[in-house]
């Protein structure tokens, strides 16, 4: 569960404030506004990458300004932007590196550690590729893969960067859905940033809404509400 | 999950190794008898003449090229996976500019302190370091690739500018161990000297080990790889001395030996099929070394009838592996 409090984002100057929004495990939650409003630095920021202008952000009830960053890679995973593939990294090694923050110095790779590549990999359908190169799979199996190593890294926190920006409409569909079972399942919070609105409206997925450098929780809004207070 | 290409790969490479090493002791224009190396060793005489040029000659020379062959192609790697760049390497950003100038500063002044072997290793490695250190910040301000090839390209024609004043104000005594060193050859060292070059590269071989992990997180990039919680600052300086101790080290000794730190690491990457840095250090140390063992055998087997500088040879040969890597990758 995580708890903003008063949180003002932006680099320098202010981009997004916020009163008190409650985000809690099991739940799904789409993060939608105009380019630029700072979906992205609102991400970045609950992610412990960015700093806050003022403000908390709690998780459980503990202030991440006081966490290292091996911790917050224990509790907050973030898939950003687009993984393009690395030459010659396989996705199962791609995937053991969302183990990287339990590992030991050397980075090696317990049996249980590779018991969770293995049980995340079917989990998304994706055990097929596991022996593939990053580079030579697809978009749509590149996406899930970057998804999928968010899952190895077993973080209760789970944000996500427009991951449906470059899927056709099947892909961007069957994700979503994905994400929706698995934040039930394996009780996660997750956040996504989107563009996506159908698709979310018709998961009836809970909105923060980025509009008017302010950003709202709203269980439920129609499409002509959210078109209103975007424009 | 076990990969046994991998293995195999590795087993070739350390029986290929002692094959390299023999091709390279037998390919010197005197014929030298086993037994003199064997005594050169347990009972060296300093009147034999066979067994004198074992120790001061061939054996120093055996050792340099395969500290110089794994050396510099430890440092591309470092590069290469620090910049997320395949053509990075010692010699197009920079890092062996950067200690051939401070080589030139030491040789070239006449300052008796960096004549020593100290000094020497001392000024290439900070050479080696700031450079490193300057392409670091420049990086971090550049989006594209070939802009930062570029910039070390730059950078490199900007110090032999300096190098080339030095030169100009130089003494002909100084100016001829100066052109004779940057050249690039493996005979300079003594034998007295392999203890101290040994040691510092062990500890190279040992800092390598340790950077296993946060070289293998850096492949996804550096900001994928702080959210996985890597201390980035501290691992990108602790790359950059490693990658400046290794080019530094044979920088000094052996002079500016160029495309060896951009080839073998690709050539590495592409035998192993792999980015686990487990594997590619020591594919790269024993792929470097077995390139460069019989790069200068072949220049041994030559020298009755010409002598070719290492650093011509290895550019003969790594200049067209990189146009096709360029071919490959970049288009």
């Amino acid at each position: 569960m995580i708890q903003l409090t008063k949180l003002i984002i932006g680099h320098q100057s202010e981009l997004l404030r916020l009163e008190n929004i409650m985000l809690s495990s099991g739940n799904v939650y789409a993060l939608i506004g105009r380019n630029g409003i700072g979906k992205s630095t609102f991400i970045q920021t609950v992610s412990g990458m960015q700093k806050a202008l003022g403000g908390d952000i709690l998780l459980d009830g503990q202030s991440i300004s006081g966490f290292m960053s091996k911790e917050i890679a224990e509790t907050i995973s973030l898939v950003d932007t687009r993984f393009e593939g690395v030459e010659y990294l396989k996705v199962k090694d791609y995937l053991a590196l969302g183990r990287a923050p339990f590992t030991d110095a050397f980075g090696r790779l317990t049996p249980k550690d590779w018991q969770v590549v293995q049980d995340v990999a079917s989990e998304l359908a994706i055990t097929h590729l596991l022996e593939k190169f990053t580079d030579q799979i697809s978009d749509g199996e590149r996406q899930l893969c970057s998804v999928g190593r968010a899952f190895v890294q077993e973080t209760s926190v789970i944000l996500l960067d427009e991951p449906t920006a470059f899927l056709d409409y099947m892909n961007r569909k069957l994700l979503l859905e994905l994400l929706v079972r698995l934040a039930r399942e394996k009780k996660k919070c997750i956040v996504l940033s989107t563009h996506d609105l159908d698709l979310c409206l018709d998961q009836s997925i809970p909105f923060l809404l980025a509009a008017n450098g302010e950003i709202n929780l709203h269980a439920t809004l129609t499409k002509e509400e959210i078109l209103l207070a975007m424009t | 999950m076990k990969d046994w290409s991998l293995k195999w790969v590795l087993i070739c490479l350390l029986c290929f190794l002692p094959l390299a090493m023999y091709i390279h002791l037998i390919s010197g224009q005197i014929e030298i008898s086993y037994s003199s190396y064997f005594d050169s060793f347990f009972h060296f005489d300093s009147h034999n003449t066979n067994q004198v040029l074992v120790r001061e000659f061939r054996l120093p020379r055996l050792f340099m090229a395969m500290i110089a062959g794994a050396g510099l192609s430890l440092s591309g790697m470092f590069m290469q996976t620090l910049f997320k760049n395949p053509l990075a390497g010692p010699y197009v950003l920079g890092i062996n500019s950067g200690a051939t100038l401070m080589i030139a500063l030491s040789l070239l002044t006449g300052v008796q302190f960096f004549q020593s072997n100290f000094g020497l290793i001392g000024t290439a490695l900070i050479g080696a370091f700031a450079a490193g250190l300057f392409m670091m910040l420049v990086a971090q301000r550049l989006k594209s690739q070939i802009t930062l090839l570029l910039v070390g390209l730059m950078f490199g024609s900007f110090t032999s500018a300096f190098v080339s004043i030095l030169e100009s104000l130089a003494g002909a005594e100084s100016l001829k161990s100066f052109t004779m060193w940057s050249m690039g050859s493996l005979e300079q060292v003594e034998f007295s000297q392999l203890g101290i070059i040994l040691v510092v590269f062990s500890f190279g071989i040992l800092g390598s080990f340790l950077l296993v992990k946060p070289l293998n997180m850096l492949v996804i990039g550096e900001k994928s790889a702080a959210l996985l919680g890597l201390p980035i600052k501290s691992v990108r300086m602790f790359v950059l001395l490693l990658t400046a101790l290794f080019a530094g080290l044979v920088t000094a000794f052996c002079g500016p030996i160029a495309f060896v730190g951009i080839a073998i690491p690709n050539l590495t990457r592409i035998l192993f099929q792999t980015t686990n840095h487990r594997y590619l250090i020591i594919g790269n140390s024993f792929i470097g070394a077995i390139f460069l063992l019989l790069t200068d055998a072949f220049i041994q087997l030559l020298e009755g009838h010409l002598s070719i500088p290492l650093n011509a040879l290895t550019s003969i040969i790594g200049a067209p592996f990189v146009v096709f890597l360029l071919m490959r990758k970049l288009r």
